[in-house]
């Protein structure tokens, strides 16, 4: 056997990492190349052409799609998108805010019991989740619906019209949001939570004594992690969020999900189903830029993988 | 004396939540036994919505896309996020920035645009080719698409908790690439195989909106028939076929509390 060169069977080496990166990352690189970057990039330029007669996009590139979520249509100007973009925003909002709200002492709940039960308390939380959320809300839809005890005992408070229903409405909306998100927020702030300095906590209370200030003072920012985490699971796929308005909503609990779906549906304007699309990926990028900036000057820059 | 309170009220509030997550569920499971067709009043117990739901030949069709999709989309991304999770592991120490953008973009594409990028693509395609007509085939493509990058993370960190001389003992032990994949590469990650596969197979049997905007008018799911249903109206047998989804789900959070106790002994 010929006795190669060291540079020799060093550039072999090289060839054949080379070669062995082509053969295990370029194939899935590759799909996801085409069936991914390429779709979301043909969808991005989408936004940017005219609407056809068909609903399909037409040179010349335009704004015009932009300005039609903005509310200027042919007609003048109307708020009907804005009010869809501004009640997605809202719902977001008060979902993130009411599942905050249950999951906290929820999550710690499970902290404060025995060791070998917190697994399975925490499965029980989880586990509903695991049924398709079209299912869900089917349930929620069986429960809300005009008829049904809810339904009567909010007729009889007065909270809503006579035979109206609680379903739909952008109650059961936000409602839904809440039921589908809620394990979200419980799984970071249960893992935030067991990791609890509890020394700080009883400091606080031999000092302070209040229950509140121990609990800003000494538990939240030890779950400021864990919040920052669920809120990001959260609040973006709600913002999205497609199916729950959908089912629970009617025709005025309507999100931006569902004004992009429908202009690719019924509608058929695939320039301004596109431009709300992008519209929802900024938010996303946002959302997602935001939370680790405040995470990374609060220092906790863990993260959670579900 | 303050503290039993907040134990109780914490308590309360753990109750509260468990009756909130579970009274829907529980509501299509009782009214699935209805005798009447109604979802106010419950009548008499009865099976009927079951034996229809076994005649409903739209039913089992979409029983049976639902498993054709999800297995084989679940093999296509093993076979392609198994590379991929090898070779981020194997090259690691490169600059594969990139790649992992463009790994983990199908995790936070919200699901509806992911849904409705792959449906325009699709469509100007097939105008354009005439290949790609939506159906199975683009549903699979589809879902193959958001599977990858949960099977590669998978598969990765399985390798990153190896100890790194194993590869080396095993460059010794086994000449041939082919046998050193064959005897010491599968079996040293078959329980991220396992797991990644069957994380898959869950990921695309719940899908909904990816799948409804990549279905073609033969290729309906489970969901998909569910919320045509619901929106056409017809919901009778929907209390019985979510039933029977519910306690699929049940029994795979049994098992999978049986298996953790298994694995932590």
């Amino acid at each position: 056997m010929l006795q190669s060169s060291p540079m020799a069977w060093r550039r072999r080496a090289v060839v054949s990492e080379t070669r062995h990166l082509l053969f295990s990352v370029a194939p899935g690189a590759v799909w996801i190349f085409i069936f991914l970057v390429l779709p979301s990039a043909y969808l991005m330029g989408v936004a940017f052409m005219t609407n056809g007669p068909y609903g399909l996009p037409q040179m010349p590139l335009s704004l015009a799609s932009f300005e039609r979520l903005a509310g200027f249509g042919f007609l003048g100007w109307s708020p009907g998108n804005l009010y869809t973009l501004l009640r997605s925003l809202w719902q977001t909002l008060v979902s993130t805010a009411l599942v905050v709200i249950i999951a906290y002492p929820v999550a710690y709940y499970i902290t404060t019991c025995r060791e070998k039960w917190r697994p399975i308390l925490l499965l029980l939380v989880v586990v509903p989740s695991w049924t398709n959320q079209v299912i869900r809300a089917f349930g929620w839809m069986n429960l809300l619906a005009p008829g049904t005890p809810l339904s009567d005992l909010a007729d009889a408070l007065g909270l809503i019209g006579p035979h109206m229903g609680l379903y739909p409405s952008n109650f059961a909306v936000t409602l839904g949001l809440v039921y589908n998100f809620l394990p979200f927020m419980v799984l970071p702030l249960y893992a935030a939570f067991e990791k609890l300095d509890t020394a700080q906590v009883e400091a606080a209370q031999d000092l302070y004594a209040n229950p509140i200030r121990a609990f800003w003072h000494a538990v939240f920012p030890q779950t400021l992690p864990g919040l920052l985490a669920g809120t990001v699971l959260v609040a973006i796929p709600a913002f999205g969020m497609y199916v729950i308005p959908e089912l629970l909503g009617g025709g005025k609990g309507m999100m931006l999900g569902n004004l992009v779906a429908n202009q690719f549906a019924e509608s058929s304007n695939w320039p301004l189903g596109a431009a709300g699309a992008i519209l929802m990926l900024i938010a996303t990028f946002i959302g997602l830029f935001a939370m680790r900036r405040i995470g990374k000057r609060l220092g906790g820059g863990e993260e959670v993988v579900i | 004396m303050r503290k039993r309170t907040l134990t109780r009220g914490l308590a309360g509030i753990w109750w509260v939540t468990l009756f909130f997550l579970y009274v829907p569920l529980f509501v299509i499971v009782l009214f699935s036994f209805n005798s009447a067709n109604s979802t106010a009043i419950f009548e008499r117990f009865s099976l009927a919505w079951y034996r229809r739901l076994f005649d409903n030949e739209q039913i089992i069709n979409a029983f049976g896309n639902s498993l054709v999709l999800a297995v084989s989309s679940s093999i296509v991304a093993l076979v392609i996020g198994c590379l991929i999770g090898y070779g981020m592991y194997r090259h690691r120490h490169r600059k594969l920035g990139w790649l992992i953008v463009l790994i983990y973009l199908p995790i936070v594409l919200p699901d509806i645009v992911f849904g409705i990028s792959e449906m325009a693509f699709f469509v100007q395609i097939h105008a354009w080719t005439g290949l790609l007509q939506p159906g199975l085939g683009t549903m699979i493509i589809a879902h193959v698409t958001f599977q990858i990058p949960f099977v590669a993370l998978i598969v990765y960190s399985r390798f990153v908790g190896l100890d790194p001389t194993l590869f080396e003992a095993a460059k010794d032990l086994y000449a041939s690439p082919l046998k050193r994949v064959v005897h010491f590469m599968v079996p040293t990650i078959k329980p991220a195989l396992i797991s990644a596969f069957f994380l898959s197979f869950t990921l695309s049997i719940d899908d909904f909106v990816i799948s409804f905007f990549t279905a073609g008018p033969e290729s309906a799911t489970l969901p998909i028939y569910i919320w045509s249903a619901i929106k056409k109206g017809v919901t009778p047998e929907i209390n019985a076929i979510a039933t029977l989804m519910i306690g699929a789900v049940a029994l795979a959070a049994v098992l999978s509390m049986l298996f953790n106790r298994q694995g932590r002994r």
